[in-house]
């Protein structure tokens, strides 16, 4: 196929394409919804048990009209943006995220609980058809990042800041690529798939190493954030990237599977 | 320009959460398809195992009050200045033989001890020291009848509006080992705001199913004509029944 008077690859076989806008889908629900179930609680502690000595993250309102963001026990006036927030009524109050970027857009911890349980089956089924199909197919042979790519990393990042002309020699994906990738699909999405099944009591009870394993139920909660903050750190890199590296040729072959290599 | 146009539209994307999913979740058919999964998680995870138990060091010694205050009607004033002599637990329903338990028949009864945490829906946890009757050598001293199904715990607290908190179990979930009608906490009989003078703990669940200031135990065939029908006063208000996750 040509695309534009050039040749161009097939890259993406509809599976890969189809669970990646989902994924979409279910990142951005997710995301909404563990902010509104985070906003009943909004403190991340290091330990098993709630416990004030080892907070990490405290999201609060010490008074009226006043947001606060503790970090290791460093306060940081946030009013506005966190601790003191929009609550989607129309007035201000002591919410932690705002109602904008929270499911649904106001205090709702149920519906926050039924719309994130729902779209971690979703996410998780997603991430496991791509990876069944792509382990059968042998994609992900070019997409893990091996030892004999990390020497190849830094070349690749001084190409893109323009100190190196050629990029190293590569596969189908460059080693930023599959450092990327390999931290998303194989570390990340099982972080917090994991770290979300301990916080369940019932899981719990049938698997208690598996909270033990991230410190105890609170410490499984702080993971799971982190977790997340990391993917979202990721989603900001990766738009970034599509965005100015091809934005047209890049959307295309996400939407039809056709990649037109430079 | 196309950049800033994609840049733009991934920015607001996020910010267009909270008002599409208040759109969405006010549709009956999404709310439903929503919670089709709790059925789903029910059958994976259930009531499996032992909720893990601690040592007395880990114990939070002033455990937190969460919920609805303690009932403050003359009825429970009265149970709580004469030190609940005149308290009785009532089971009853599809049951063998009804009862009226007072405090002391309960004492009676042989007690277990567990230190479990103590999961709230919220996301906070604590560590409590609970000491109790099993729940199931409660239901083997009244005998259930062949079509009960469900236990169902009818609390003396209400939420300022009239609507009495109530919880259900199903047989299983009443059977396990752990599911305890707690008389202690923390080596001292529970003190009202923590739900005496009985309370249960079920600590393979969210804290919510664990009901406090319970005055009647009825075991149903069904919840569907209580109050809401959704088997609890927090069911009632969309949250899950099977509340193991």
């Amino acid at each position: 196929m040509k695309v534009a008077g050039r040749r161009a690859i097939y890259r993406y076989p509809l599976l890969t394409r189809a669970s990646h806008w989902l994924w979409v889908l279910a990142f951005f629900v997710l995301i909404g919804s563990g902010l509104q179930i985070f906003n009943a609680s909004p403190n991340l502690d290091a330990s098993d048990k709630s416990d004030p000595a080892r907070r990490v993250l405290a999201i609060g309102s010490p008074a009226d009209g006043v947001g606060t963001t503790t970090i290791f026990g460093h306060p940081f006036v946030t009013t506005g943006w966190l601790g003191w927030t929009d609550d989607g009524m129309g007035e201000k109050s002591a919410h932690a995220f705002p109602a904008a970027i929270i499911i649904p857009g106001y205090q709702d911890l149920s519906a926050g609980r039924r719309w994130h349980l729902f779209f971690a089956w979703i996410a998780a089924l997603c991430w496991l058809a791509w990876l069944i199909s792509s382990a059968i197919k042998g994609n992900l042979r070019e997409m893990v990042l091996r030892p004999s790519d990390l020497p190849k990393l830094w070349p690749m990042q001084a190409y893109y800041l323009k100190l190196r002309k050629e990029p190293p020699p590569h596969g189908i994906y460059n080693p930023l690529q599959k450092a990327a990738y390999t931290s998303v699909l194989f570390v990340l999405t099982p972080l917090v798939v994991l770290t979300g099944l301990a916080l369940s009591p019932g899981i719990d009870a049938i698997a208690n190493p598996l909270t033990v394993a991230f410190g105890g139920r609170q410490f499984a909660r702080l993971w799971h954030f982190a977790g997340m903050a990391l993917l979202v750190g990721f989603f900001a890199i990766h738009t970034f990237q599509v965005a100015t590296q091809g934005i047209v040729n890049q959307m295309r072959s996400m939407i039809t599977g056709w990649y037109q290599p430079e | 320009m196309r950049r800033r146009i994609f840049l733009a539209s991934a920015v607001s994307a996020l910010a267009g959460c909270g008002p599409i999913g208040t759109a969405l979740n006010g549709n009956d058919n999404v709310r439903r398809i929503l919670a089709s999964v709790e059925g789903l998680n029910h059958v994976l995870i259930g009531t499996r195992g032992l909720a893990r138990e601690y040592r007395d060091s880990d114990v939070d010694r002033h455990f937190r009050v969460n919920g609805f205050a303690a009932p403050s009607d003359t009825h429970y004033t009265d149970l709580v200045a004469r030190n609940f002599v005149a308290y009785r637990l009532i089971v009853d329903g599809a049951v063998e033989r009804p009862q009226a338990f007072t405090l002391a028949h309960l004492q009676r009864m042989p007690q277990q001890t567990q230190i479990t945490r103590h999961d709230c829906v919220e996301g906070w946890s604590a560590i409590g020291k609970w000491s109790g009757v099993p729940l199931r050598a409660l239901l083997d001293a009244v005998g259930l009848r062949g079509d009960a199904r469900y236990v169902v715990f009818r609390c003396m607290d209400n939420d300022g509006s009239g609507n009495l908190y109530y919880e259900s179990l199903d047989l299983h979930q009443a059977r396990h080992p752990q599911a305890l009608l707690a008389l202690r906490l923390n080596d001292a009989a529970l003190d009202p705001d923590h739900g005496a003078p009985v309370r249960l703990r079920v600590p393979t669940q969210l804290g919510y199913k664990s009901a406090k200031w319970i005055a009647r135990i009825e075991v149903v065939g069904s919840f569907a004509t209580i109050a809401g029908g959704h088997g609890g006063y927090w069911e009632d208000q969309g949250y899950e029944w099977y509340a193991g996750i």
